[in-house]
C-alpha cells in the first residue's frame, strides 16, 4: 500500500456513530433470531463494503438471509455447502476477471467478492479450501460470524466452542463436568501463519473499530479476512436484549482480542485497560450455568482465566 | 382421540408444553403422542406443536388439521393471517386464549364461533418465574386441566420429568410447579369427552398434478432487497417506545439495531420501524439516556 493512500484512509476515519453510513445495506424481513450478533455485525460491514458485493455463502445460520424468493442484499448472493464458500469464491472472482479482460465487462461492473460463513463451516468444514485460497492470494474479503458452535442445526460443538461451554453435544456429564474440555481453536494464529495482507478481529459492540477495518480491507488486494464474535441469544442461552452487554463483556474480559494483523504485526485495536474477571462473561450464559451451579466450579473457571491471562501476558507492555 | 393445538412463538416454551401435555397423559395411563412443527425460522416465529391422546394407541401421525383444544400462548398470532391460529376449528372446539382481555371481548374481536376460555397466564408466568413469556408450565396446565381426566399430581410429576431436563435450579422448578398449580386450579375442566378412534378419519386420495413446462420453476427473483416484504414486526412480544422528550439523538439504538429497523430522521431522531422490529429490545438496553421504555404487545387492539 502506498503512503498516499493511507493517507486518505486515515482521513476518512469513522470516529462517531453517525459517520456510519445511513443507508442499509441488508433489507430488514429476515428469519434469523431477534437480537443476532452476527447480524449486526454483518450490517455494519456491509454498510461500509456497499452493494456491489458479491456473497459466497456458506450453509449455516445465515442460509436464513436470503430464502427465495426473498433476497435482503442488492448484489449477489451465492449459497454453497459448508466447505463450498472459499472454491465458490474463487470461481465469482477468476469468472469476473476473465469476463473483465477478454469478454468486454465494462470495470464498473466489478464486484467485492466476501465469503460469509459460520465458524463450523470456518473453524472445521472448510478449513482446507480456505487455506490453499489464502496461499494462491486469492482476492477476496472472509467474514466469519463465529457463535462458538453449529447454530442453525440446534448448538452442537464445533473447533470454536471455548473450553466448560455446554453445547448439545458436549454437555456437562459426571465424566466430563467442563463441557467442552478443549479451548477453542486459535484461528487468528491459522490465518496470520499464511502471512496475509489483511487480518482481524471484530465485534459488533464496537461499530467504529469494526467499521475502519473495513474500510482498510476494502481497498486492499488478496485474502483478507474477519473474525467476528457473534453473541447468540438462542445458543448462549442469553435474554436477546443483552446481545451488546455479552460481546461487551466479552471484550472487557479479554476473553475476545479486538485485534488486527497488517505488515506482519499485530495490533490490539480495542485493548482492555484493566480486565474484568472471565466469570463476569461466563455467569451471564446458560451455556457457562454448569460452572456455577449445583456447585461452582473454581477448578474450570481458573483454567479459563488462566488461558485469558496467558495470552495477554505475550503483549503486555 | 383428543387432539391438541398449540399456538405460540419460538423462545416460549410451546414445545416444552406439548411435553409436558403428553407425558401428563402417559402418566395418566393413555396413550399419548406429541411434537413440534416449525420452518426454518427462530425465536419469536409463529410455531405449533401437537398432542394426541387416547385411550387406545395412537395410529394417527402428522398435523392435526381438526383439534378439540386449541391452546393459543401469544394472543399477537391471532391477527397474523399466516400464523392460521383458528383454522380447522368448529364450534365444538375448545378455544384457550392467553389474553388480559374478557372472555366476549375476545370472541368478539377475533370473531370466534365459541367463547374461548381466557385466562392471563403471562400475568402468572410473571409472578412466579418471573418471564412473562415462558409459557411451557403454565400452557400446560392449562391444556390439562381444560381436558380433564388428568390429576394435578400426575400434572406436576410430569413437569418435573420434563423441566428436570432444562437444568432448571431447584428454586426455579418449585416456582413451575406453584406456576402450574395456580394456572389448574384457574380454568374450569370440561372433561371433554373422547372422540371415537376413527372420528373424523379418512384415507388419503392421490391428487394429480397438472404437467407444466420446466421454465414454470425456475426460481426468479424480481427485485433487490426485497425480503422487507415479510414483516417480522409480528414476532415481537414486547414493543420499544422512544420518548422524544428525553432522547438526545445521540444514534446509539441506530447503530446497535441488527435488522437495521431504526433510521435517523430529518431532525437526526431515531425512528423505529415496527413492521419489521423483531422486539430483540437492544435499543431499550443500549440507550444511554434510558429514554426507550418496554411495553408488552397485548395485542393489535386495546
Amino acid at each position: 500500500m502506498t503512503a498516499s493512500i493511507l493517507d486518505s484512509v486515515e482521513e476518512s476515519k469513522y470516529k462517531k456513530v453517525t459517520d456510519l453510513n445511513p443507508q442499509e445495506e441488508i433489507a430488514p424481513g429476515s428469519a434469523l433470531c431477534a437480537g443476532c450478533g452476527g447480524l449486526e455485525g454483518m450490517r455494519l460491514a456491509m454498510k461500509v463494503l456497499g452493494e456491489d458485493t458479491l456473497i459466497c455463502n456458506a450453509a449455516g445460520c445465515f442460509t436464513l438471509i436470503s430464502v427465495y424468493p426473498f433476497t435482503p442484499l442488492k448484489g449477489s448472493w451465492l449459497y454453497t455447502s459448508m466447505s463450498g464458500p472459499v472454491p465458490a469464491a474463487q470461481g465469482a472472482r477468476d469468472a469476473l476477471d476473465i469476463r473483465m479482460a477478454k469478454h468486454g465487462l465494462d470495470q464498473k461492473e466489478n464486484m467485492q467478492v466476501m465469503v460469509v460463513a459460520g465458524d463450523g463451516a470456518t473453524y472445521d468444514m472448510g478449513l482446507s479450501p480456505t487455506s490453499a485460497a489464502i496461499h494462491r492470494n486469492l482476492d477476496f474479503i472472509y467474514f466469519c460470524y463465529d457463535n462458538e458452535a453449529y447454530g442453525n442445526t440446534g448448538f452442537q460443538q464445533s473447533g470454536s466452542s471455548p473450553l466448560g461451554s455446554y453445547t448439545m453435544t458436549s454437555p456437562s456429564t459426571l465424566d466430563h463436568p467442563a463441557g467442552s474440555e478443549r479451548s477453542k481453536k486459535d484461528l487468528f494464529g491459522i490465518w496470520m501463519a499464511h502471512n496475509p495482507p489483511y487480518l482481524a478481529t471484530v465485534s459488533p459492540r464496537e461499530p467504529i473499530d469494526l467499521s475502519n477495518k473495513f474500510k482498510k480491507a476494502k481497498d486492499m488486494k488478496g485474502p483478507r479476512l474477519f473474525i467476528c464474535l457473534s453473541p447468540c441469544p438462542t445458543g448462549w442461552g442469553f435474554d436477546p436484549k443483552e446481545t451488546h452487554l455479552i460481546a461487551k463483556l466479552a471484550v472487557d474480559t479479554g476473553i475476545f482480542p479486538i485485534k488486527e494483523f497488517v505488515n506482519g504485526k499485530v495490533i490490539h485495536t480495542k485493548r482492555p485497560r484493566k480486565r474484568l474477571p472471565v466469570e463476569k462473561y461466563l455467569e451471564r450464559q446458560k451455556r457457562f450455568k454448569h460452572l456455577f451451579e449445583p456447585e461452582r466450579r473454581d477448578d474450570i473457571i481458573a483454567q479459563i482465566q488462566n488461558n485469558v491471562d496467558t495470552y495477554w501476558e505475550q503483549y503486555d507492555e | 382421540m383428543l387432539r391438541i393445538r398449540l399456538h405460540g412463538r419460538g423462545g416460549q416454551g410451546i414445545k416444552t408444553a406439548s411435553q409436558i401435555l403428553g407425558t401428563a397423559a402417559h402418566l395418566a395411563g393413555f396413550q399419548a403422542q406429541d411434537f413440534p412443527l416449525y420452518g426454518a425460522e427462530r425465536r419469536g416465529a409463529p410455531i405449533t406443536a401437537y398432542a394426541r391422546v387416547s385411550k387406545n394407541i395412537v395410529l394417527e401421525r402428522g398435523a392435526i388439521a381438526q383439534p378439540d383444544i386449541l391452546l393459543i400462548g401469544d394472543e399477537t398470532l391471532l391477527s397474523d393471517p399466516l400464523a392460521s391460529v383458528t383454522e380447522g376449528t368448529e364450534s365444538s372446539t375448545l378455544i384457550f386464549i392467553n389474553s388480559r382481555h374478557p372472555s366476549p371481548d375476545l370472541k368478539k374481536h377475533y370473531q370466534l364461533e365459541s367463547l374461548p376460555v381466557q385466562l392471563d397466564i403471562s400475568g402468572l408466568c410473571q409472578k412466579y418465574i418471573q418471564k412473562p413469556m415462558i409459557l411451557s408450565t403454565a400452557l400446560a396446565a392449562v391444556g390439562v386441566r381444560l381436558m380433564g381426566h388428568i390429576g394435578l399430581h400426575h400434572l406436576l410429576k410430569a413437569i418435573r420429568d420434563e423441566l428436570g431436563q432444562e437444568r432448571l435450579s431447584a428454586d426455579q422448578l418449585a416456582n413451575n410447579l406453584k406456576l402450574a398449580e395456580e394456572a389448574f386450579q384457574k380454568v374450569p375442566s370440561f372433561d371433554l369427552e373422547f372422540r371415537k378412534f376413527d372420528d373424523g378419519f379418512s384415507a388419503s386420495h392421490l391428487v394429480v398434478l397438472e404437467r407444466r413446462p420446466p421454465v414454470d420453476s425456475v426460481p426468479v427473483i424480481f427485485a433487490t432487497g426485497n425480503m422487507a416484504l415479510r414483516k417480522t414486526g409480528n414476532w415481537r412480544t414486547h414493543r420499544p417506545v422512544i420518548h422524544y422528550e428525553e432522547c438526545n439523538g445521540c444514534a446509539i439504538c441506530y447503530a446497535r439495531c441488527p435488522e437495521g429497523d431504526i433510521r435517523m430522521d430529518a431532525n437526526e431522531k431515531p425512528v423505529i420501524d415496527y413492521d419489521h422490529c423483531k422486539g430483540c429490545l437492544i435499543c431499550a438496553t443500549e440507550c444511554p439516556k434510558h429514554a426507550i421504555e418496554i411495553i408488552r404487545e397485548v395485542a393489535s387492539w386495546n
